[in-house]
C-alpha cells in the first residue's frame, strides 16, 4: 500500500524535470530513428513536396509565355554607328523620339507602325541584313498592318498613370522605372498571369514579391514607396492615381 | 509483401495515421508557399476584369466635330475618341444652337452605332418569314441590281402607281431632295413623307401668312411664353436650345428678367410643373383656349390695333367683291368663344382664361407656341392656326422675342430635268394617299389613307414599297394600321440602318450609315429663329458594310435609263451636298465660326451687320466641313411690309386659300362642321367619336419624355435605366391615371388592369398621379418596340399600336391625342 503510494503519488524530487526531458528525446529519437513508423517522413513529404510545388513549379504554371509579334532590337536602334535616324543627345532623348509625348501630353506609349515606317518605308527595301527586320517588313509594312505588341508594363484599367509628370515635372530618367530594357538586343517573352491576365512585370518577377530594382516590381506600394522618399507623400492620396 | 524478412507494410507503416501526417504536412507546406496568397489576389483581379466589364480602349484622344440629326434639333456635338473609337458624345461650346448643351438621347447615340442587334451589317435579303429579322448577306452589287431589276421592269410595264417611296428624311434636307428626285425621275406619284408639327406649322402658316418658311421662335428674347402643349423640357425643338432657354429665362441676380413661363397641358409634365403657371385644358381644346383668350384680349381692346388694321385681312366685317357681307375674326369671336363658352370647352377657370389673356396682351414680347410634347408627330392645323392668330393679334409677328416669318434656307436649286415619257405618264396617276386632292387640299402625305387603301383591297395595289430614314410601322400613330398594310405589299426595301420594326418587313436591305459615319445636312433646326445650315461629319469610318444612302441612290440611278440616269450626273453624294452649300454663299451673308461670346439670338437683337468669316465658296465649304456650321444671325424686325405672301398681301384671320379650296368640295367632306365664314378662320371643332362614349369613357393620351427616343430612331438601351418604376417595370408599362378617376375603377396603385379600346386591348399597370386629368389615361411613348434587339423589343407598350386615330379638320393628319379606351382591373 505505501509503495503504491509512493509510486502513483509524487514524483520523486530530484527526478521529473528530467523525466519530462527523457520523454521528449525519447519521443523525439523514436520520430527520427524510425521516421516512417513515427509519420515524420510522410509530414515532411507533404510538406517538401508542396513547398516545392509552391516555390518553384507553381510561378512557372501562372503565367503563359508571348514571344513579342516583332523581336525588335533596341540595342540595335540606340547605336549611333549602326542606326543614324534615331535623334537626342541623350539616351533619354533617343527614347523619347520613338515613345514620344503627344501635342497634348499623353504619352504615346509603344509608338504606331506610322513611326516605324518613318525609316522602314519600303517593304522591298530592308536597312539591314537581320531576318528579324525581313519578317516585320513583309508581315506588317507591306500591308500596313499595326504590330499587335505585348505591354510590359501596362498598369490596370483602374489606375491612372502620368508619364508627363514623372519624366517632365518629376525629371525622373526613363530607365529609373524600366531599367537597360533600351540595351537589349532582343525582347524578352511576355509573361502573363493565367489568372488575372495583368503582366508579370507588375506584379513582379519574384513571386514573393521581393525586389532590388525599381523596375522589378510596379504595385501601389511601390508607387507609394519613390513618392514617400522624394518627399511626395502628397500624392500618396488615393485619388490622385484612382480616378 | 517481404523486406529483409520484414513485412513491407508494417516497415512502412502505411496507416491511417501516417496518412493524416502526410496531409498535414502539405497543408502546412501550402500554408508557406505562395500559393493561397497569390491566388487569392489574383482570383480577386479577376474578378474585377470580367470580360463584359465596360474598359476604356488606350490610345490618342481625338475630339471630333459634328451634328446630331437624331431629331430635328441640330445640336452641335464634339465625340471624344480613343484612336478610331468613339468613346463620348457631347455638346460644343462653340455651336449656335445649343451652347454646350445636349439631350440624353443625343448623349447615348453611341449605343445606337456600335449596337450589332439593333443594326444591319451589311446589305442583305430576306431569307426568313417577315418580322422574323433572319437575312442572308448579299454583296452591293447584287442588292443595287435586284433594285434597279424590279424598278425597271416596273418602269417597262408602265406599273409605276404601284410603287411608293416613305421618305422619314427632315424636309428640305439635301437627302429627301434627292430621294424625292429619285421618284419623280422614275415616276411615282406615291411619294410619302411622316408628317410633324412643323409640318402643321407650315399649313397654318401657309394658310394665314402665304409663307411656307420654317416656324422661328425668338423664344430667348420673349418675357411671356404661352406653350399650347410644347414640351419645353421633353424636348422640343432643339433639346439643347430649349433648355439653355429656360436656364437664360430662369436666371438668378443682377440681370434677372421678369420673364413668365405658362403651360397649358392636362398633365403636369416637367414643363407644366416648373412653369409659372399651368393650364389644364381638356386635351383637344387647345383652340377654343386659345380662341377664348382672343375674345378676351378683342374685347378689351388689348390687340396690337395698328398691325391688325395695316396688316391684316378677316379682323372686322368686310364686303367682298360680289356683294357679300362677311363676318369678321373680331365677331366671330365675341359671339362665340366668351370666357364662359371657352371655360365650358376647356374645363379652364373662367377667371383664370380672362387673367391670362390680360397678362398675355400687356406683356412686352410675349410669344404663343404651337405644339405637342416634342414635335415629332403632327399637330391640329385649326389650333396652330389659332395659336397664329393669338400672336398676331398682340402684335407679335415679326416683333423681337415673337414668331418671325422666315423664308426658307437659301440653298440651291438642284439643276432641272425633264422627266421621260414613262416617268411622265406615272406622275399623273392619282396619288394613292389622295393627299394634294380636293378632299386633302393642304397635305402633303396622308399615311394613314394610304395603308387604308391597301387594306381595303383584296390585292394591294404598292407593289414595291422604298423606305428612306423611315419607321412607319412603328411611328404612325394609327393603331398598328400600316404595319399591317405592309405586310400586304409583295416588296419592300428598306435603307435604314437600323433593324426597326419597318426594315424586318423588308425583302431588300441597303443599309445606310448612322449620323456619325456620313456626311450629310441638317435644315434650320425645328423652331430656331434665325437660319442655320448643319453639316455632319463622318466622325469614324463605317462600322459595318454599310453606303451613304445619297450614294446609293446614285449608283441606282446610272444602272438605269431614261430620265433616271439624267437626273443624276453627281459622282457622289457630297458633290451634291456641296452644290447645294452654293446657294448659301451666294445668299452673300454668313457665318461659319461661332465663338459663344455672343448668342446668336443677342447678335440678331442687337442688329449688328454680319461680314462674311469667308472670302470665297470654297473657303467657306471649308469652314463648314470644319465646323459643320453655317448661319445667319440677322433679322429686320418690325417689318411687315412684303412679308405676307397671302392672296390679299395681308396677315389673313380669314383664309381666302381655304375659300378657293370650298368652293370644290362640301365643307362637312373636309371634317369640318362650322358654317360660313368661321370655316375660313381659326375655330374649334369638338372631336367626333361616333358613339364611343358610352362604351370608352376615358381618354388616351401619350406623353413624350426627353429621355426616351420615339422617333425612327432606335433608343440607346442605357436610357431605359433613366425610366421611373411607375413608368416601366420589367416589361410592364404604366399608364397615369388620377386618384379619382381610380376609385370609380376601383383601382390602386401598382393594379393590373385591361386598358380596351376599340379594336383591342392591353394589359397595363397604374400609377396613380395627382398631375394627371381625372377621366385621361396618360401612356409614355417610346416603349414597346417589336424589333431592335433584347433591349427595347417586347418592353412595354407602344402608344401608336393602341391610338385610334379621328382626323383632323381640314388637314386630314391623325388626331391621335384622344384615344377612347376603357379600364377594367384585372383580379
Amino acid at each position: 500500500m505505501e509503495n503504491q503510494e509512493h509510486s502513483s503519488g509524487r514524483a520523486p524530487k530530484e527526478g521529473w524535470v528530467m523525466a519530462i526531458i527523457h520523454l521528449i528525446l525519447s519521443y523525439y529519437s523514436n520520430l527520427i530513428t524510425n521516421p516512417f513508423k513515427s509519420g515524420l517522413a510522410y509530414f515532411a513529404v507533404g510538406l517538401i513536396g508542396v513547398l516545392f510545388v509552391g516555390w518553384i513549379l507553381f510561378p512557372l504554371a501562372l503565367y503563359s509565355h508571348h514571344q513579342q509579334p516583332v523581336d525588335f532590337s533596341h540595342a540595335i536602334h540606340m547605336d549611333p554607328d549602326i542606326v543614324d535616324g534615331i535623334e537626342g543627345d541623350t539616351d533619354q532623348e533617343k527614347c523619347l523620339y520613338c515613345h514620344e509625348f503627344r501635342d497634348d501630353g499623353t504619352f504615346a506609349g509603344i509608338p504606331r507602325l506610322e513611326k516605324c515606317t518613318e525609316c522602314h518605308d519600303d517593304p522591298e527595301m530592308p536597312w539591314g541584313e537581320d531576318p528579324r527586320e525581313e519578317q516585320f517588313l513583309i508581315e506588317y509594312v507591306a500591308d500596313e498592318i499595326e504590330i499587335p505588341w505585348y505591354v510590359y508594363s501596362r498598369q490596370p484599367d483602374c489606375v491612372y498613370f502620368s508619364h508627363i509628370a514623372h519624366v517632365k515635372m518629376g525629371e525622373l530618367e526613363c530607365r529609373t522605372c524600366h531599367g537597360d530594357h533600351h540595351l537589349t538586343e532582343t525582347l524578352p517573352a511576355y509573361k502573363e498571369n493565367r489568372i488575372s491576365g495583368y503582366s508579370i512585370n507588375i506584379w513582379g518577377n519574384n513571386i514573393l514579391g521581393y525586389k532590388q530594382n525599381t523596375w522589378d516590381r510596379m504595385k501601389m506600394d511601390d508607387c507609394a514607396e519613390c513618392h514617400s522618399e522624394k518627399g511626395h507623400e502628397e500624392n500618396n492620396a488615393c485619388f490622385v492615381c484612382h480616378k | 509483401m517481404k523486406f529483409n524478412g520484414k513485412d513491407i507494410t508494417e516497415l512502412l507503416a502505411l496507416n491511417r495515421r501516417n496518412f493524416i501526417k502526410f496531409m498535414v504536412g502539405g497543408a502546412a507546406g501550402t500554408a508557406l508557399s505562395p500559393i493561397p496568397w497569390k491566388l487569392a489576389d489574383d482570383v480577386a483581379i479577376f474578378s474585377q476584369n470580367f470580360p463584359w466589364v465596360p474598359v476604356p480602349p488606350v490610345g490618342e484622344f481625338l475630339y471630333e466635330k459634328s451634328v446630331c440629326t437624331l431629331c430635328q434639333g441640330g445640336c452641335g456635338i464634339e465625340v471624344r475618341k480613343v484612336d478610331s473609337r468613339a468613346v463620348k458624345i457631347e455638346g460644343r461650346n462653340d455651336y449656335p444652337v445649343n451652347p454646350g448643351g445636349i439631350c440624353p438621347v443625343g448623349m447615348g447615340g453611341l449605343q445606337i452605332l456600335y449596337d450589332e442587334g439593333i443594326r444591319f451589317t451589311g446589305p442583305m435579303k430576306r431569307v426568313g418569314p417577315r418580322g422574323s429579322g433572319h437575312y442572308q448577306n448579299i454583296t452591293w452589287k447584287e442588292a443595287i441590281s435586284i433594285l434597279t431589276n424590279r424598278l425597271v421592269s416596273l418602269r417597262s410595264r408602265g406599273e409605276l402607281a404601284s410603287l411608293a417611296i416613305v421618305d422619314g428624311n427632315p424636309k428640305g434636307s439635301t437627302l429627301s431632295a434627292m430621294v424625292e428626285r429619285f421618284g419623280t425621275a422614275i415616276g411615282t406619284p406615291n411619294y410619302l413623307r411622316p408628317q410633324n408639327a412643323d409640318d402643321t406649322y407650315r399649313m397654318a402658316a401657309g394658310l394665314m401668312i402665304g409663307n411656307n418658311g420654317p416656324a422661328a421662335y425668338d423664344i430667348e428674347n420673349s418675357d411671356f411664353i404661352l406653350s399650347f402643349g410644347s414640351g419645353l423640357l421633353e424636348g422640343w425643338g432643339s433639346p439643347g436650345r430649349v433648355i439653355n432657354a429656360w436656364g437664360q429665362w430662369r436666371k438668378e441676380g443682377p440681370q434677372t428678367r421678369n420673364i413668365r413661363i405658362v403651360q397649358v397641358e392636362s398633365r403636369a409634365s416637367n414643363t407644366a410643373s416648373k412653369s409659372d403657371q399651368w393650364v389644364a385644358a381638356i386635351p383637344g381644346t387647345e383652340t377654343a383656349l386659345a380662341l377664348g383668350l382672343a375674345h378676351v384680349i378683342i374685347k378689351e381692346s388689348l390687340f396690337d390695333a395698328k398691325f391688325i388694321e395695316e396688316y391684316s385681312f378677316g379682323f372686322n366685317d368686310w364686303i367682298s367683291e360680289d356683294g357679300r357681307e362677311h363676318h369678321g375674326f373680331k365677331r366671330i369671336i365675341l359671339e362665340k368663344y366668351s370666357p364662359e363658352k371657352a371655360a365650358a370647352i376647356t374645363g379652364v377657370n373662367k377667371d383664370d382664361i380672362v387673367s391670362l389673356a390680360r397678362d398675355f396682351a400687356s406683356a412686352k414680347a410675349p410669344i404663343a407656341l404651337c405644339g405637342k410634347g416634342k414635335g415629332s408627330l403632327n399637330g391640329s392645323l385649326y389650333e396652330y392656326m389659332a395659336i397664329i392668330a393669338l400672336n398676331s393679334l398682340v402684335g407679335s409677328i415679326n416683333r423681337p422675342g415673337g414668331l418671325l416669318v422666315r423664308d426658307t434656307l437659301p440653298l440651291a436649286d438642284l439643276p432641272d430635268f425633264v422627266p421621260d415619257e414613262i416617268a411622265r405618264k406615272g406622275l399623273e396617276a392619282p396619288r394613292l394617299d389622295k393627299a394634294g386632292s380636293f378632299k386633302y387640299p393642304f397635305a402633303q402625305s396622308v399615311l394613314m389613307n394610304f395603308s387604308q387603301a391597301i387594306l381595303e383591297k383584296s390585292k394591294s395595289p404598292i407593289d414595291t414599297l422604298l423606305l428612306f430614314s423611315a419607321n412607319p410601322a412603328y411611328t404612325e400613330p394609327d393603331g398598328g394600321a400600316f404595319s399591317e398594310a405592309m405586310k400586304k405589299i409583295p416588296f419592300i426595301v428598306s435603307f435604314s440602318p437600323y433593324r426597326d420594326e419597318s426594315s424586318v418587313m423588308a425583302d431588300l436591305v441597303l443599309p445606310d450609315h448612322t449620323y456619325l459615319e456620313k456626311m450629310d445636312d441638317i435644315i434650320w433646326p425645328y423652331g430656331l429663329q434665325y437660319p442655320l445650315y448643319g453639316l455632319t461629319q463622318p466622325v469614324v469610318d463605317p462600322v459595318y458594310d454599310t453606303r451613304n444612302t445619297g450614294n446609293v441612290i446614285i449608283s441606282l440611278a446610272k444602272e438605269m435609263d431614261g430620265s433616271v440616269k439624267a437626273a443624276f450626273p453627281w459622282k457622289r453624294y457630297e458633290d451634291v451636298l456641296k452644290q447645294r452649300a452654293k446657294g448659301l454663299f451666294e445668299s452673300g451673308k454668313g457665318l461659319t465660326r461661332y465663338k459663344g461670346s455672343l448668342p446668336a439670338w443677342e447678335q440678331m437683337r442687337q442688329g449688328k451687320e454680319i461680314k462674311p468669316d469667308y472670302d470665297d465658296f470654297n473657303k467657306m465649304w471649308r469652314n463648314l466641313k470644319r465646323g459643320g456650321l453655317w448661319y445667319q444671325p440677322e433679322f429686320k424686325y418690325n417689318n411687315w411690309d412684303g412679308v405676307f405672301r397671302t392672296v390679299t398681301g395681308k396677315f389673313e384671320f380669314y383664309s381666302k386659300q381655304i375659300e378657293a379650296v370650298s368652293k370644290a368640295m362640301v365643307l362637312s367632306d373636309l371634317g369640318i362642321h362650322a358654317h360660313g365664314d368661321e370655316a375660313f378662320m381659326p375655330h374649334y371643332e369638338s372631336a367626333h367619336h361616333s358613339g364611343e362614349g358610352t362604351h370608352y369613357p376615358l381618354r388616351m393620351v401619350p406623353y413624350e419624355i426627353i429621355n426616351l427616343a420615339n422617333d425612327r430612331f432606335p433608343n440607346p438601351p442605357y436610357l431605359k435605366k433613366t425610366l421611373f418604376d411607375n413608368q416601366l417595370r420589367k416589361d410592364e408599362s404604366f399608364v397615369e391615371i388620377n386618384p379619382k378617376t381610380a376609385a370609380e375603377y376601383g383601382l390602386k396603385q401598382g393594379d393590373r388592369a385591361y386598358m380596351l379600346f376599340s379594336k383591342g386591348k392591353v394589359t397595363v399597370r397604374v400609377n396613380l398621379f395627382h398631375g394627371a386629368m381625372p377621366g385621361v389615361v396618360y401612356m409614355l411613348s417610346g416603349l414597346g418596340h417589336e424589333a431592335y434587339d433584347d433591349f427595347s423589343k417586347g418592353i412595354g407598350l407602344n402608344t401608336n399600336r393602341i391610338i385610334q386615330a379621328g382626323r383632323d379638320p381640314l388637314s386630314g393628319l391623325p388626331v391621335w391625342w384622344e384615344t377612347p379606351v376603357k379600364l377594367t382591373k384585372i383580379y
